[in-house]
């Protein structure tokens, strides 16, 4: 079989066009003579060399046998807590967060390129079992320990959202790993349930009643079901006493700003109703590259970052942001299908934490830009600008390509 | 191997739900997304274009006020005023604000709230006439205050030497209630409160223009939108030339410094105003900019009442300054000719004695006018109310312009007072008062009241000829489109007055000149002045004086009334300001300067302002 037919060209290429899309977004965030002569108007040049880069090390990953990588799994989890570690110390600290290290004048963020090291470790633990399962105690512990670590770190850095990718990525690899559907549903649900009393109390305590059905459908243990119920009932009368008794006024609008943004509309609900002003205005097919007014007039906050979405909604409308939205689900799909046939258990469990990773940004990003969502400030895969964060999920990607690159030749190691 | 095949089947499963669950989170996403792009549009595409584009108000500049020569009276000069669009505007910056515009965070805060009592979103005035400096601290510091713009505006300038205070007028903040009345006004735009700024308001005023800007998130203008192609631009107010002559008002104003009374010059033939000047007056210049609180405090406090116009507002018996119109009066109603004689010994008998300065013997009406005989005009009045009734002497009276407006184009004209029955019965009770009552009337005693205005309007009625011109100070209003709007109506000639009498009574004026009371200060060299002194009694202190007068005597072109409160004689008060100003306006210089610094230095009695 030729090389090229191994190599599978749907996910390089989605990612190709995605890093594109977004070089494309920065361009218009940061290139508007609003920006001219501005800091931030070099972040578009550093972001073409960080698609360059990140196509460098994605070619050269191809040249290197996996069963390099999965030596390398431990090694890479200890350097990446040792650098954490050096970053809870030496750190440089932007806005209230510590996370990024100086090293040789790079920035360096260590949160992001620990997202790999962590899914390699889980691979590396849970394909090393005799009995690929999350049914006994002792797994589901270390799991939980090769994620803490790290989320210990990252909190101590300041940087909240990113500590959350992480705990969400959890729940994603304990369900593939074998924890019975029923608790993986219970494991899960308390978030649903937390945010359903935000937007709407009643919503949540239906959503407690049908999980509640569904544990005991799926799982037929009157014990698990009960327990599970406690738990839904406990989150919601705890979210709420939280919000009205707990919090101050401003706080409380705070979290609720992605459901009524008119509360605070220059403080908490800034945000929001801009993303919200931006996306919405762009209509079909937006105002044009370079036209949007949200975008080039900078009402939209962090746009080349965190609100990256709502320029390619603004400026290219549901063309745009359906397209966008339309290569993720062809990248994760793909990723998924990729797990599913992939031989080895290590490469199905980096796919599945590749894809799960993926799929926790785009939800949480996409879903705070139109406003489903509070604001968490994390980035959209690719198109976000940042150096760590685009090279770190690029790796990623190339590690998948790797794996089913060398399909036939991983199988002879396993 | 069983379990490992359970496992894989789970890891199956596994991957499904995962899939699922992110087709299921893209369908949501894509959902909100159509949502928000397709059926929410209509309600944030244009929430996003008021977001970036901003409707400024240009405002105009108003217009300019120049004298006769085309001298500027008043101009307008850049001032600096910070503003404010309070939806924009963060309330924890009023300490950074109130630092650079060094005010008091209370002061701040109360103007932050009116601007936000009157419009959230429309940017209103915060501070006006800011100092440079103020100024530029705000510019600098722009970015730290959302909501806060800048921008340079005019505001009044006085570079006339004369001060004008009452004809000019002052500006003032409008009113809530002027605002909801036009649609012109808004928050801390200025409209005229008196003299030519009130009466010529709509002309003065402009249009205002609009500007569309696009601006970013921090309300920082970013220039025009769509290269301004929908701009209106603000028409200038219209400039409006008057016809003042500034330095016969320079020389009224001197003159009536630290005394309280009015001048009006004017020219007989158009009535155009050529001087006008009240005392006390003020300074418009110091309620130009940012108010001067405590000046305007001062100036409405003071007991004099320095914003009355006393050239227009004041109304004071005439005194002998009656007796021209008497003489006209008497003989068009058939009592006496040119050449009928009266005897004065000293008084006149009816009831009770009616006092005269001195015996004058027997004389004419020319005679009575030049030495000012009670007695002639006594008889007269008591004459033609009995043969004709108080009433017709009231609407001849009317005629020359006293006891009605005479519409003069300034703020606070008076009716005046010329009584007929109605106004006895009303004041005094339904015969209540009798003949004692109106012979008084004959020499301008009693109920009777008339501005120098009034004087001035009814001198030039007799030096016209009989016709009866409106005063007005504006002479052309000058539109942009070049178009010259004359604001003044046709002379109007007063039917019942006959040239014949008319010259008696004229040369009884020029005589009052020459040989009579006049002869010491406002006969001047070279050119014929006709007048009349009047000292008017003053129950409650001294007498006030008055002069009338015009010139030249054969061509008049010039009539100066003048109005001194409580200094005495008309005749050494009064006609000394008329003849100082007739020096000038003839020869352009003040020839007896002893005169001038002799009014200079005249002090007239206390000012009573209770009792006058």
């Amino acid at each position: 079989m030729k090389w090229y037919t191994r190599f599978d060209w749907t996910l390089f290429l989605t990612w190709l066009l995605l890093s594109v899309i977004g070089l494309v977004a920065i361009y218009s965030a940061t290139q508007g003579p609003l920006h001219q002569g501005t800091h931030i108007a070099g972040n578009f040049f550093r972001q073409i060399i960080h698609l360059g880069i990140g196509l460098v090390i994605i070619v050269v990953m191809q040249f290197i046998s996996p069963r390099t990588y999965v030596g390398l799994t431990w090694p890479l989890y200890i350097l990446c807590l040792f650098i954490a570690l050096l970053t809870v110390f030496f750190g440089i600290e932007v806005g209230g967060e510590r996370n990024w290290l100086n090293i040789f004048g790079f920035r360096l963020q260590i949160s992001e390129f620990m997202k790999i090291a962590t899914i390699m470790a889980l691979a590396s633990f849970l394909s090393n079992q005799r009995n690929l399962s999350a049914q006994d105690f002792k797994t589901i512990f270390v799991i939980g320990l090769l994620i803490a670590l790290p989320v210990g770190f990252i909190t101590l850095h300041g940087d909240t959202g990113t500590s959350l990718v992480y705990i969400a990525l959890i729940p994603f690899i304990l369900f593939w790993a074998g924890l019975p559907y029923g608790l993986s549903l219970i494991m899960v649900a308390p978030a649903l349930f937390a945010y359903l009393t935000v937007v709407n109390i009643y919503a949540a305590a239906v959503s407690v009643v049908v999980v509640t059905i569904a544990v005991f459908i799926i799982e037929k243990r009157p014990g698990i079901t009960i327990a599970g119920f406690v738990l839904g009932v406990l989150v919601v009368i705890g979210v709420n006493v939280a919000l009205t008794d707990v919090l101050q006024p401003h706080q409380r609008a705070r979290v609720e700003a992605f459901v009524n943004p008119q509360v605070d509309p220059q403080g908490a609900g800034w945000n929001v109703i801009q993303a919200k002003t931006a996306i919405s205005s762009g209509g079909l097919y937006g105002k044009g590259f370079m036209q949007g007014t949200q975008t080039q007039l900078r009402f939209l906050p962090e746009q080349q970052t965190d609100f990256i979405y709502c320029v390619i909604s603004e400026e290219f409308g549901l063309v745009g942001a359906g397209i966008t939205l339309l290569l993720f689900l062809i990248m994760l799909s793909r990723l998924l299908f990729m797990s599913a046939t992939h031989k080895h258990p290590y490469a199905r469990i980096v796919m599945v934490g590749v894809a799960s990773v993926f799929l926790i940004h785009v939800m949480v990003n996409l879903g705070m830009a139109t406003a489903l969502l509070p604001v968490i400030g994390i980035p959209l895969p690719l198109i976000s600008y940042g150096g760590s964060s685009f090279l770190s999920f690029s790796i990623m990607i190339g590690l998948c390509l790797n794996f089913y690159f060398y399909e036939r030749d991983f199988s002879i190691y396993a | 191997m069983p379990v490992k095949d359970r496992n894989t089947q789970h890891a199956r499963v596994a991957v499904i739900v995962l899939q699922l669950l992110v087709a299921a989170v893209f369908i949501i996403l894509f959902g909100r997304v159509i949502y928000l792009q397709v059926f929410q549009y209509d309600v944030y595409s244009p929430i996003s274009e008021r977001n970036s584009i901003r409707q400024q108000i240009v405002n105009p500049a108003r217009g300019l006020i120049f004298d006769r020569h085309g001298d500027l009276i008043v101009g307008n000069e850049p001032s600096f005023t910070i503003t404010i669009t309070p939806l924009s505007f963060d309330m924890s910056s009023i300490p950074l604000l109130a630092e650079l515009t060094q005010q008091e965070e209370e002061e701040i805060e109360a103007l932050v709230q009116e601007a936000r009592t009157y419009s959230l979103h429309r940017e209103s005035r915060l501070l006006r006439d800011v100092d440079f400096q103020v100024f530029s601290n705000i510019q600098e510091n722009l970015w730290r205050l959302p909501g806060i713009n800048h921008q340079v505006e005019g505001k009044r300038s006085y570079p006339s030497e004369a001060r004008l205070s009452h004809a000019l007028g002052y500006l003032a903040e409008v009113t809530r209630d002027e605002m909801n009345r036009s649609p012109h006004y808004r928050l801390g735009d200025l409209i005229g409160r008196s003299g030519l700024e009130r009466i010529y308001e709509d002309d003065l005023r402009g249009s205002k223009g609009t500007q569309f800007v696009t601006v970013n998130a921090f309300g920082r203008s970013l220039g025009p939108f769509s290269g301004g192609a929908l701009d209106v631009d603000p028409g200038k107010g219209v400039d409006i030339h008057t016809t003042l002559d500034i330095g016969l008002q320079q020389i009224a104003e001197e003159l009536l410094e630290g005394k309280v009374g009015g001048v009006v010059a004017l020219n007989p033939k158009t009535g155009g105003i050529l001087a006008i000047a009240s005392s006390p007056d003020y300074d418009n210049s110091r309620l130009a900019g940012q108010l001067d609180r405590d000046y305007w405090r001062a100036v409405n406090s003071d007991s004099l009442t320095p914003l009355f116009n006393r050239a227009v507002a004041t109304a004071q018996p005439p005194g002998s300054t009656t007796k021209p119109m008497m003489g006209l009066i008497g003989m068009q109603l058939g009592l006496i000719t040119e050449h009928t004689t009266v005897h004065c010994a000293g008084g006149y008998q009816r009831g009770r004695f009616y006092r005269c300065l001195r015996s004058h013997g027997d004389i004419n009406i020319k005679e009575a006018i030049e030495t000012s005989c009670n007695t002639f005009f006594y008889w007269m009045m008591d004459q033609i109310v009995n043969r004709f009734g108080l009433n017709t002497w009231t609407s001849m009276m009317n005629d020359f312009g006293m006891g009605i407006r005479n519409d003069i184009d300034l703020s606070g004209e008076i009716r005046g007072l010329i009584p007929d029955s109605t106004y006895f019965n009303r004041a005094f009770g339904v015969r209540q008062w009798g003949l004692g009552d109106m012979i008084n009337l004959g020499i301008g005693q009693g109920a009777m009241g008339a501005s120098p205005l009034q004087m001035a309007t009814a001198t030039a009625v007799i030096a016209n000829n009989g016709y009866r011109v409106q005063p007005s100070v504006v002479e052309r209003v000058a539109y942009d489109d070049g178009t010259v709007e004359i604001v003044r109506p046709d002379p109007e000639r007063v039917e019942w007055m006959r040239p014949d009498h008319l010259r008696a009574v004229q040369e009884g004026m020029r005589k009052a000149v020459t040989e009579g009371s006049g002869r010491f200060y406002a006969n001047i060299r070279d050119v014929a002045v006709a007048g009349k002194t009047g000292t008017a009694q003053n129950p409650h202190g001294q007498n006030h004086g008055w002069f009338i007068s015009y010139a030249p005597y054969d061509d008049p072109e010039i009539v100066i009334a003048v109005l001194l409160q409580n200094a005495g004689f008309g005749s050494t008060t009064a006609a000394p300001i008329a003849g100082m100003m007739y020096e000038y306006y003839f020869h352009g210089e003040i020839l007896r300067p002893h005169v001038y610094q002799m009014m200079l230095d005249f002090e007239p009695a206390p000012f009573n302002p209770n009792r006058n």
